[in-house]
């Protein structure tokens, strides 16, 4: 079961050494850094916006647009994207479908690399790590993960209880169908619950009204070994209301590279199909129904063992729009997924079952309150066949939210407080409150600042994987930000987060004594800061530059003395700045060339792994399409021949031909 | 051709360093009616009028305006140089209901001083595809009308039925893309 081979094998227990100020030198840098990004935030504004704001779309460009790319233009007229964008008191950032259409991006974990202010590292063929605001650990020999982040598909949670992570190799989407990503760094617990400790990420799908007509799509290269997807949408003749759509989609992935050339044996291939219905019976309503099923097989590490996973889900949404300022909004889902290692000596098979239920519901009080409350339960009953105690158990989580959104001053000051109560059968009952100011001096910057709580609840991993002598507590965050909106134009924005977290009963594993088994504790405290800026730039109509740099920095202690040093590693083995830049660019009427580029930081090496340099690479995308067809060519991880980005695993440069047809 | 606009690319960027950029200073039209636009143009190859609506090979068709403008120029921009079956596309404003005159197309802005109903009946028997933003533009007799849906995207409303009555055909692939009204 190498996900949950704890890799800590030691003699004597190492104490790890008690540190008085966590804050060292690397808080000074911090400022440093901070200052000089706010100045050349202050300078390029001040430059910008001398300019006239110009229009976002051009007449010719518009006119050769086909009508459902018309209706798929999201209106964001400037009073709207205030409202969207520049007033929202959190790091947002969003990838669109458009931004995943001009990359090199195969699969969901290549497109979230568009947004900035991710951490994002292939730790394999199938194995991903990604994280906002760090924290992305070591606690199994085979992949890196990240804990402390919560991740949606349309609504359903995909992050999984077993360690408190996502399993990102049964996470597909056809990214063509993808309406938009949004990517929120920083606390959201208030609003989704436990475990959005360091971010959210929304995956948010087109609607079936905008995915009418027949896709075709398929692809063969050197990484992405094949690749074939088909999507069908209609409209139902009975009733012109109902909207509907079913896909199906194929890959093989390749193997990956060990460090002395040879195969890291980890090929595997997935295929999943699907549908969505929408139904808009009038006005006010609307219905959804969806549904996905997958299947795969994926060779695991040089173990040469291989693992099976599949899983099926359906969610139905009903929204109810009472007025411009009031709605109600009701969704269910059921969610299985199983995955088994048949062939090693130790065989391990995991299932998973959850029903989720929930009921929002938004209205205004008086002229100054928004209000947004919300009940939620879900039910999640699990199944492993060793190492867990018990094997199997139900996990029932009652919620209740509610959020206030307080405009002080109209168009200048808005306050938002609110906080999730939650119930979980490890720790009982949680709190999760917050407290969001904007500020809108003008139409085109906001300053915003937030205090919050989150909590990360235990795993299965956490509660129920080792021996311990007390139960394990939730990982607790009290996190303060400060963040800049500006938007001088219509072809330019920036943005600038930053933030202090404050984590307390961090994972530990402690051993009190030689030859006594390891126990998961909670026994770690941690602080991390760092800041996030990202700018968008649409130069021309026919080009659009995007990108972002994300500074982290963390110290953990110890707060027992049995602690193990290898504890850190655990919890985060992240860099301190990592960079992504996208440009968009169509040469032609006909021929578009894209470039994603990225640099990351060197990981430092830990009593349990060893270092990474750091490195940059990019990928790159060639296109030619008409009204019908579209011939690309795409080169990924372009710079090196190969490298390592986490762990021991060399990642290639890879290309790939892909052909797509939409009638 | 691609040379020079990759030339052209260079340069913005060198522009985009050196921080010496002028972009062009047009008035900012809201998207939203950058993409109205667009619709209007869409519908000259999605509709089809009787050829009675042309008295000779010369005669234009007409995109007539009423009310407001709230376009600016961009309507212009994207009729400039276009036909339609071969007749030269222009764009008409007119202020007030009197100055309606001959045109395939009337879009019929919300801000103006006039009773929408009124006009339409006016348009009866005439083959001009009626076009508005309103929320009871169908229900009083209109045609087209545009809306913002839930997640910020313009869509259509049609009633396929009153354009039948004035001969307008309109395509299967326009139907297909948007919603139907019907009379209750």
């Amino acid at each position: 079961m190498p996900y949950f081979v704890i890799k800590v094998t030691m003699g004597n227990p190492k104490p790890l050494k008690y540190i008085a100020n966590p804050l060292r030198k690397g808080l000074a840098f911090y400022f440093i850094a901070c200052m000089a990004v706010c100045v050349l935030t202050f300078l390029s504004s001040s430059y910008a916006g001398a300019q006239n704001a110009d229009t976002l779309l051009s007449s010719s460009k518009l006119k050769k647009m086909s009508l459902e790319d018309l209706m798929n233009i999201e209106v964001t007229s400037v009073s709207m994207r205030a409202e969207k964008l520049t007033e929202v008191a959190s790091a947002i950032q969003v990838i669109t479908g458009n931004d995943i259409e001009h990359s090199a991006a195969t699969r969901l974990p290549e497109a979230l690399r568009l947004a900035p202010n991710l951490q994002i590292a292939q730790a394999g063929s199938h194995d991903w790590s990604v994280t906002a605001r760090g924290f992305s650990g070591l606690p199994s020999s085979g992949g890196y993960l990240a804990n402390k982040l919560l991740v949606m598909i349309d609504g359903r949670s995909v992050y999984s209880p077993l360690f408190g992570g996502v399993f990102w190799d049964v996470q597909n989407v056809m990214l063509e169908d993808v309406d938009k990503i949004e990517v929120v760094s920083g606390p959201g617990g208030t609003l989704w619950g436990a475990n959005a400790v360091n971010g959210v990420i929304n995956i948010v799908s087109k609607s079936s009204r905008e995915t009418q007509g027949l896709y075709f799509s398929g692809a063969t290269g050197s990484a992405l070994y094949d690749y074939a997807a088909v999507r069908i949408g209609a409209r139902s003749k009975a009733d012109t209301n109902l909207y509907y759509r079913i896909y199906a989609q194929h890959f093989d992935q390749n193997s990956t590279l060990l460090q002395n050339g040879t195969t890291a044996k980890d090929a595997w291939d997935m295929v999943q199909g699907g549908f969505r219905m929408d139904y808009y019976p009038s006005k006010a309503n609307t219905f959804t129904l969806q549904g996905d099923f997958y299947g795969g097989d994926e060779n695991k590490d040089s173990l040469n063992t291989h693992q099976i996973t599949n899983g099926q889900n359906v969610l139905g949404r009903f929204t109810h729009v009472f007025s411009e300022t009031s709605e109600l909004k009701i969704q269910a889902y059921y969610d299985r997924t199983w995955r088994n290692e048949p062939t090693t000596a130790a065989p391990f098979s995991y299932s998973l079952t959850t029903y989720d239920v929930t009921v929002q519901h938004r209205f205004a009080l008086g002229r100054r309150n928004s209000l947004l409350y919300g009940v939620g339960f879900r039910s999640e009953r699990d199944q492993a066949s060793r190492s867990f105690n018990p094997l199997g158990i139900y996990m029932p989580v009652y919620s209740a939210f509610i959020q206030d959104e307080i405009t002080i001053s109209p168009q200048l000051l808005k306050l938002t407080i609110g906080s999730k109560f939650e119930n979980n059968v490890f720790t009982g009952n949680e709190l999760q409150p917050c407290a969001r100011m904007a500020w809108t001096p003008s139409g085109m910057s906001t300053v915003w600042t937030s205090v919050s709580m989150a909590v990360r609840t235990p795993s299965r991993f956490d509660a129920d994987f080792a021996p311990s002598s007390t139960p394990f507590q939730s990982e607790k965050l009290m996190a303060y930000e400060l963040g800049y909106h500006l938007t001088p134009g219509q072809r330019l924005s920036f943005s600038f987060a930053t933030y202090f977290n404050h984590y307390n009963d961090l994972r530990s594993l402690d051993q009190f004594g030689a030859n006594t088994p390891l126990i998961i504790a909670n026994d770690q405290r941690a602080e991390s800061w760092g800041f996030e800026f990202n700018a968008n730039y649409k130069l021309a109509d026919w080009c659009h530059l995007k990108g972002g740099y994300t500074y982290f920095n963390r110290n953990i202690w110890a707060v027992n003395p049995a602690v193990l040093s290898a504890s850190v590693a655990f919890e985060s083995v992240d860099p301190h700045s990592t960079i992504a830049l996208q440009a968009m660019t169509d040469i032609t009427k006909h021929i578009s060339f894209d470039l994603v580029g990225r640099y990351v930081d060197p990981l430092l090496a830990t009593p349990v792994t060893t270092a990474v340099p750091a490195y940059s690479t990019c990928d790159a995308r060639l296109a030619w399409h008409n009204k019908l067809f579209e011939v690309s060519l795409a080169g990924q991880n372009l710079l090196q021949a190969q490298h390592i980005e986490v762990g021991t695993i060399e990642i290639s440069r890879t290309f790939y031909a892909k052909i797509v047809c939409r009638f | 051709m691609q040379i020079l606009k990759k030339i052209a690319f260079w340069r913005m960027i060198i522009v985009l360093l050196t921080g010496s950029a002028s972009l062009s200073a047009q008035t900012p039209v809201a998207v939203e009616y950058q993409l109205k636009a667009a619709f209007l143009f869409n519908f000259t190859k999605f509709v089809e009028w009787p050829a009675d609506v042309y008295s000779s090979d010369q005669d234009p068709f007409v995109i007539g305006i009423l009310g407001g403008n709230p376009f600016g120029s961009f309507l212009e921009d994207v009729a400039a140089g276009e036909k339609v079956n071969g007749h030269p596309l222009v764009i008409s404003y007119f202020k007030n209901t009197n100055e309606i005159k001959r045109c395939q197309i009337l879009f019929i802005n919300k801000t103006g001083q006039y009773n929408v109903s009124d006009i339409l009946s006016d348009l009866k028997g005439k083959s001009v595809l009626t076009v508005g933003d309103t929320p009871d533009f169908l229900k009083l007799g209109g045609m087209v009308r545009f809306f913002i849906n839930a997640s910020n995207k313009v869509q259509l409303q049609l009633n396929p039925d009153i354009a039948k009555t004035v001969r307008l055909q309109i395509s299967s692939k326009l139907l297909r893309l948007t919603e139907i009204y019907t009379q209750k």
